[in-house]
C-alpha cells in the first residue's frame, strides 16, 4: 500500500510551532508511508492545485493531510480527491493548528504531540475502503395531515409550486379551531373574513387542482421512508357527493332526527345530515350514520327526495374505503386539545350551570353557535357579571407545568367582545400569571384592562377557587380575604392547551416520538421546532406546542420550505455513506440495535428475522454499532478496525 | 519522562474520545482562543459519544495508555439526540469492570464539552493529566494484561 503524507504549514500557523522536520524523521519510517510533503496553505486555491496534480501523479492508495481541523477542511480536501480521481473517503485528516500548534508550548512537544497524531491516521487510513453516496428517486409529493390555519398553508404553500398535495382531514370541515371562533386576537379581526380566502384557495383556487382534499378521513398506516412513502389513509363515507352538491341545504331541514351538535360542544342540536355549522366549507352535508333512521333498518329517504337536483347526489351506498398515496413526504398538523377542567372538579365545569370552558364561550359568542352570537344564562337571563378564570390547569405542578402563551390573549378577546355585546356588563378576571407577548399583544391587554367594568384579580393556586352554584347565580370562592365570594352569572375556564388523543395515536401509526409533554417531539427546540426525528415527517403548529395562528402559519410555512427545498421533483435523494450496517451472519438477534436508533433506521428483515439499516434514515452515529455484543454492526469510515489502528498508532 | 526542574516528571499517555459536534468543536474552540495546555491527551474523532465502545477504552489501555477520556456533549445536546446518554451509561457500566481488574476509576474519565466550552476542556486536560500523573503509570503486570486483553476481546 502507498500512503502519501500532507503537511500543511497554514502559512506560519502550523510551521511557528510544529517542525515537519522532525515530524518528517518519525513519520517517513513508517510502513507503507511512501512520501511526506510539505505545502504552504494547502486550502489556498494553489495549495489544492498541488494537491490535485500531486495526487495525480503519485496514484497513492490512501493520503493522510496534517492541517487545520477537519471541521475547517476536510470536505474541502474530500473535494480535490474526488477531482484527482481519487475516492475522497481514502483520506484521513489530522488537526495539528486547532489541537496541536496552537495549545502546545515549545516546538518539541508541539512537534512529538503532531507526529502521534500522524501516526494514528497512517495506520487507521490503511482501513478505510472507498465509498460512494448512493441516490434513489424520490416522490415530490406530499400529503398533509390536518387542515387547520398550519396545515392549509403548508397544502397552499406545496401546491403553488404545482406538487401534488393530498391533504386528509378527520372532521367533515376544514379550517381547524379558528373556523368555530368569531373573532381573533389580537387585533379582534373576524375570523371566517380571515379564513375564507384561505379555504377557498384549497378548494377552488388557482391551484385547488393540485390539492386532492380527503374529508372525514385518517391515517391508518405509513410505510417506506423520506422520498417513498405509502400512505393508506381510510375514508369515511359522506353520503353526499362533494363534487355535485350545491350546498342548499334542503336535505336538512326535512331529516326527522335530532342529535347533540359535537361542533357547538352538545349545547343544542344538529340532524343527522347536517353541516358542521352554517357557512361550514365545503358546504357539503354529511349524514351521521350512527344517528340516521336508515342505520336502525327504517327505509327513510327524505333527504334525497329534498335535494332539488334529484338522485344521485345524496349517496346511501356510499362505503368505507381505505386509498393508498404515494409521497415523498408527510406534513403532520393536527392541532392540540384544552386540558379538561373537570378533572378540578371545584372549578364546576360540566356539574355547574353556566360555567364554560373557553372553546364553549367561543360557540356561545358565535353567530353560528347554539345561540347565534347572543350571551344568555341557562334559564334565559341577561348576564350581568362573567367571571373568566385564567390558567386551568397550567403553571401547576399538579397538572402541567407549562404556559399555553394563548389563553391570557383570548380572555382579553373575550373581554371585548362581551363588553361589545353587553355594554356595561361586569367582567372578573382571575388569573395566575398574565402573559401577552408580541407586538401587537400589549395593546389587547390595555383594551381589557381600560374596560372600567373589568376587575383584575391574582389567584395564588387554582385548587383555593371554589365555584358553586348559589340558586339563582354563581358563587366563587378565591381564597383571598380581601375578594371574598365573587357572585357571577356566567363563569368562562380558559383551560391549558395540551397535547389531543389524535397525537399519541399518529405518533404510534407515523412511528414519530413524542416529548416530555406529550406533543409530537422536534428535532431541535429553537433550529428545527419542524422536523421530527423521522426524515421526511415534518410537525407544524399546535400539535408542536401551544402556539397562536400566526405562529402556527408560520410552523406550516416552514415544514412547506423543507419539502420544497429537499424533495425536488427529477432530483434524486442523495444517501451520505457514513452509515452502519449489518452482517447477518454474526447477528445473534438481540434486536439492541432496533430499540436503541434513536432515527428508527435500523428494522427487522421480515424474510431474514435479522435487523437491516435503511441507508436513508440512519445518520451514522453509530450508537447501535457500540451496542452490539456480537459485533455484527459496523459503520462506515468508523469501522472498530480503523479506530482500535488509531489508537495503537497514537500511543505507538 | 520528561525534565523539570532537573526533576523527573512522568508524562502520561491519555486517548481521548471525542465527538464530532461538541466536544471535538470545544477542542477546537480552545485552539481558536489559543489556550495552553499539556499534549498528553490523543485525540481520537468519533461522531457521537454513543459510538464509543468499551473495547475502545479497553484497547487503550492495552496499547499503552495511562488514561482515557471520553468526551460527550450536555445531556439533552446530543446532535443524534441521546448518544450521550448511552454513553455516560456504558462509562459507568465500564468503571465497574476497570475496577475489577484493579484499574484506577480515575484513570478513565468522562465529561461533556460543548462547542463554546473552550476553557472548560483546557481545564479537564489540565486536571486528566495531573491526576494521572499522581496516579503515576499504568501497572499493566497486575493489571489486566495486554494478552488478555486480546483473548477478552
Ligand atoms: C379557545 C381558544 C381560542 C383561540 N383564539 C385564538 C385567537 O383568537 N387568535 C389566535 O391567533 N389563536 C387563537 N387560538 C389558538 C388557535 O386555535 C391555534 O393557534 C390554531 O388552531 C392552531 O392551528 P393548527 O392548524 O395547528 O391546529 P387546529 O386549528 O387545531 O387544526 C387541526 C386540524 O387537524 C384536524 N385533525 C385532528 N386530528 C386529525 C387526524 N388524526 N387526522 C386528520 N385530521 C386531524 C382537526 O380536525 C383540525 O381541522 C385559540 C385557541 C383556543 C383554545
Amino acid at each position: 500500500m502507498k500512503i502519501g503524507v500532507y503537511f500543511c504549514n497554514c502559512a506560519s500557523n502550523i510551521s511557528d510551532k510544529v517542525d515537519s522536520q522532525r515530524v518528517r524523521a518519525v513519520v517517513g519510517s513508517l510502513e507503507d508511508v511512501a512520501y511526506f510533503k510539505t505545502n504552504e496553505l494547502m486550502c489556498s486555491e494553489d495549495g489544492k492545485k498541488f494537491l490535485h496534480d500531486d495526487i495525480l501523479e503519485e496514484r497513492p492508495d490512501r493520503i493522510v493531510i496534517a492541517a487545520c481541523s477537519p471541521r475547517d477542511h476536510e470536505k474541502t480536501f474530500m473535494r480535490v480527491l474526488s477531482g484527482a480521481e481519487m475516492n475522497p473517503y481514502l483520506m484521513q485528516m489530522v488537526n495539528i493548528r486547532e489541537q496541536v500548534a496552537w495549545v502546545t508550548e515549545g516546538v518539541g512537544r508541539a512537534s512529538t504531540k503532531a507526529s502521534s497524531l500522524i501516526k494514528g491516521a497512517v495506520s487507521r487510513v490503511r482501513f478505510h475502503k472507498p465509498l460512494h453516496r448512493k441516490s434513489i428517486d424520490m416522490s415530490p409529493d406530499v400529503m398533509v395531515i390536518g387542515a387547520g390555519p398550519a396545515g392549509l398553508k403548508a397544502a397552499l404553500t406545496i401546491a403553488e409550486t404545482g406538487r401534488k398535495v393530498t391533504l386528509v382531514e378527520k372532521r367533515p370541515v376544514i379550517g381547524g379551531q379558528p373556523a368555530l371562533y368569531e373573532e381573533v386576537f389580537p387585533n379582534l379581526e373576524c375570523a371566517p373574513c380571515m379564513l375564507e380566502p384561505i379555504l377557498n384557495d384549497v378548494l377552488h383556487g388557482e391551484y385547488a387542482g393540485n390539492i386532492e382534499l380527503l374529508t372525514l378521513s385518517e391515517v391508518v398506516e405509513l410505510n417506506g421512508f423520506y422520498g417513498n412513502f405509502i400512505a393508506k389513509i381510510r375514508k369515511t363515507p359522506r353520503y353526499a357527493d362533494l363534487n355535485q352538491c350545491i350546498g342548499c341545504g334542503d336535505c336538512i331541514g326535512v331529516c326527522p332526527v335530532d342529535v347533540k351538535n359535537e361542533f357547538n360542544n352538545g349545547m343544542d342540536n344538529r340532524k343527522a345530515i347536517s353541516l358542521s355549522f352554517a357557512g361550514a366549507l365545503p358546504n357539503v352535508p354529511f349524514i351521521d350514520m350512527k344517528a340516521c333512521l336508515r342505520a336502525k333498518g327504517e327505509d327513510c329517504r327524505l333527504c334525497e327526495q329534498a335535494c332539488p337536483l334529484g338522485e344521485g347526489i345524496i349517496r346511501y351506498d356510499d362505503e368505507e374505503t381505505i386509498v393508498e398515496r404515494h409521497v415523498g413526504a408527510v406534513i403532520v398538523a393536527v392541532g392540540a386539545s384544552l386540558f379538561d377542567a373537570g378533572l378540578i372538579p371545584k372549578l364546576g365545569a360540566g356539574t355547574v350551570a353556566d360555567v364554560y370552558t373557553s372553546f364553549e364561550f367561543e360557540r356561545l359568542l358565535s353567530s353560528t353557535g347554539p345561540t347565534g352570537g347572543k350571551l344568555r344564562t341557562r334559564s334565559g337571563r341577561t348576564p350581568e357579571t362573567i367571571a373568566i378564570v385564567h390558567c386551568v390547569g397550567s403553571l401547576d405542578s399538579n397538572h402541567n407545568e407549562h404556559c399555553s402563551g394563548i389563553c391570557c390573549l383570548n380572555a382579553f378577546k373575550f373581554n371585548v367582545m362581551i363588553e361589545h355585546r353587553l355594554p356595561g356588563i361586569q367582567i372578573h378576571h382571575l388569573y395566575k400569571e398574565l402573559v401577552y407577548p408580541g407586538k401587537e399583544e400589549y395593546a389587547l391587554y390595555q383594551r381589557a384592562l381600560s374596560n372600567p367594568n373589568a376587575v383584575f384579580t391574582r389567584y395564588s393556586d387554582i385548587d383555593t377557587i371554589e365555584i358553586t352554584s348559589t340558586g339563582d347565580c354563581i358563587g366563587i370562592k378565591t381564597g383571598l380575604p380581601e375578594t371574598g365570594v365573587i357572585r357571577a352569572d356566567m363563569v368562562v375556564l380558559c383551560p391549558a392547551v395540551v397535547p389531543s388523543k389524535d397525537i399519541g395515536e399518529l405518533s404510534r401509526v407515523l412511528d414519530i416520538t413524542e416529548d416530555m409533554y406529550g406533543f409530537f417531539e422536534e428535532l431541535h427546540g429553537r433550529l428545527d421546532s419542524v422536523r421530527t426525528k423521522v426524515r421526511g415527517i415534518y410537525i407544524s403548529g399546535a400539535c408542536q406546542s401551544p402556539v397562536n395562528i400566526a405562529q402556527a402559519v408560520n410552523q406550516g410555512q416552514a415544514a412547506a420550505g423543507y419539502v420544497l427545498s429537499g424533495l425536488i421533483a427529477g432530483k434524486q435523494l442523495e444517501i451520505e455513506p457514513l452509515t452502519a450496517s449489518v452482517d447477518k451472519d454474526r447477528c445473534s438477534g438481540c434486536r439492541v440495535c432496533l430499540f436503541l436508533c434513536p432515527y428508527k433506521a435500523v428494522f427487522l428483515d421480515a424474510e431474514t428475522q435479522r435487523p437491516s439499516v435503511n441507508e436513508v434514515l440512519c445518520q451514522g452515529c453509530g450508537i447501535c454499532v457500540a451496542a452490539c455484543p456480537s459485533g455484527a454492526m459496523s459503520s462506515n469510515h468508523f469501522t472498530n478496525d480503523a479506530i482500535f489502528a488509531e489508537i495503537e498508532g497514537v500511543l505507538k | 519522562m520528561s525534565e523539570d526542574d532537573g526533576r523527573v516528571v512522568f508524562e502520561p499517555k491519555i486517548v481521548g474520545f471525542l465527538c464530532n459536534w461538541c466536544s471535538y468543536a470545544g477542542a477546537d474552540k480552545a485552539g481558536g482562543l489559543q489556550r495552553s495546555y499539556p499534549p498528553n491527551v490523543n485525540i481520537i474523532r468519533v461522531m457521537c459519544s454513543g459510538r464509543v465502545d468499551p473495547q475502545f477504552v479497553l484497547k487503550a489501555y492495552s496499547a499503552g495508555a495511562d488514561g482515557v477520556l471520553i468526551l460527550a456533549c450536555h445531556l439533552g445536546d446530543c446532535h443524534y439526540k441521546e448518544g450521550n446518554y448511552h454513553a455516560m451509561q456504558r462509562h459507568r457500566m465500564l468503571l465497574r469492570i476497570l475496577s475489577e481488574h484493579g484499574i484506577e476509576n480515575e484513570r478513565c474519565r468522562f465529561d461533556y464539552v460543548s462547542a463554546a466550552d473552550g476553557d472548560k476542556f483546557v481545564k479537564i486536560m489540565n486536571e486528566m493529566v495531573y491526576t494521572i500523573r499522581e496516579l503515576g503509570p499504568m501497572d499493566r503486570l497486575n493489571c489486566w494484561s495486554d494478552n488478555k486483553l486480546k483473548q477478552g476481546g
